[in-house]
């Protein structure tokens, strides 16, 4: 039996978070929320997400503190990410070549549908 | 407690709208509550939501608005600042606290939240207007929701300093210390900037400046303190020499 993927999402805005939560869960995915980069860290060694939603601005280190992280661990680095962010305008493409991160969500233009599909993208 | 910073609204250059930065950042601060409306609206499309998480998302959608109806209203008030007169008389500092935590309140019960006011000390009136104190304090309220642990509650309090010359009003939330750099950056731009505060996300650079306009129009300055957890944002005015009713 195919274990379910299960999607971590990264968001310090609770309630946005929830609504994410909702989506994955309602297209068939395990989602679980944590609000900051740390808890995330403590949650990739638990959790074995099979993707990371992640917001950039975020209480205490930001996205990019995560995202160092996960590069600098081998079996971590492999776990697609996918930025979501009110942001997405002034975040260059190749920044984000070096971390890997191939799909980039723009929070004031997505919809839901959006969500699934950048995560069906990143997934084997 | 550390690192006490008391720093001045100063006022600006009158030409608040005038500078293309400060637009810029108020669009800025405008498009997390706008972006997240949208998603709750889109997801309210959906069929397969059940009428629990339908009249949760439609509060959530409230409280949104009203969140960013009070930024935008400070932001004309504080355009308005210099053209208008406006009545400072002597105010029950407490009774502020209270009126702010009452108007919060619904909010932060919706984030699982607890605001508070602090037990009160008797202290004297504090010299000020009602609407633009109130404001500096939502506006505190509303920063320090974003920020605060939820095991622990925001508190609102209003105590003498300096002599009993001023009052400070203040807002303390408990939560991660400011990384030290992110705290400087703070200090250096309290009420004068109008950059978001990354570090603290959630929080809005651009209330915290028009909180500085509120409190300079009264000659008062607004301030900081970051504690090992959390902060407290505060405004010092001037105590009436009235003798206090408290």
């Amino acid at each position: 039996m195919t274990k379910t993927p299960m999607i971590l999402v990264v968001e310090d805005d609770v309630w946005l978070a929830e609504q994410h939560v909702r989506t994955l869960r309602a297209a068939g995915f395990q989602a679980e929320h944590v609000p900051h980069a740390l808890a995330a860290i403590d949650s990739v060694d638990t959790k074995h997400p099979a993707a990371i939603l992640l917001d950039v601005f975020l209480s205490g280190p930001n996205a990019f503190t995560l995202l160092h992280e996960l590069q600098s661990h081998s079996d971590l680095a492999a776990i697609p990410v996918i930025l979501c962010t009110n942001s997405a305008e002034d975040i260059a493409g190749e920044d984000l070549e070096a971390y890997g991160i191939t799909q980039m969500l723009d929070k004031t233009t997505m919809k839901p549908t959006d969500l699934v599909a950048a995560i069906k993208k990143v997934l084997p | 407690m550390k690192g006490s910073v008391g720093d001045s609204g100063n006022k600006q250059d009158g030409s608040l709208f005038g500078d293309l930065s400060f637009v810029v950042t108020a669009a800025h601060e405008l498009k997390a509550p706008l972006a997240l409306v949208r998603q709750l609206s889109l997801a309210l499309e959906a069929d397969n939501i059940s009428l629990a998480d339908r009249e949760k998302m439609i509060r959530q959608i409230v409280l949104t608005s009203e969140r960013a109806l009070r930024l935008t209203t400070d932001l004309s008030r504080s355009s308005r600042l210099e053209d208008s007169l406006f009545d400072v008389e002597p105010l029950n500092p407490h009774q502020i606290c209270e009126d702010v935590a009452h108007e919060l309140a619904p909010l932060y019960a919706a984030r699982g939240r607890e605001i508070r006011v602090a037990t009160r000390h008797r202290s004297h009136l504090v010299v000020a207007n009602r609407d633009l104190l109130r404001r500096i304090m939502l506006s505190f309220g509303d920063n320090a929701l974003h920020y605060a642990e939820s095991d622990t509650p925001v508190e609102l309090r209003a105590v003498a300093c300096e002599g009993g010359s001023k009052i400070r009003l203040g807002v303390r939330d408990y939560g991660p210390a400011v990384p030290v750099d992110i705290w400087r950056r703070l200090e250096s731009q309290l009420g004068t900037g109008t950059q978001a505060l990354h570090a603290r996300p959630g929080s809005s650079g651009l209330g915290l400046y028009v909180a500085g306009q509120f409190a300079a129009a009264m000659h008062g300055k607004i301030g900081a303190t970051r504690h090992r957890d959390g902060a407290t944002f505060f405004v010092d005015l001037t105590a009436s020499t009235q003798l206090s009713l408290l």
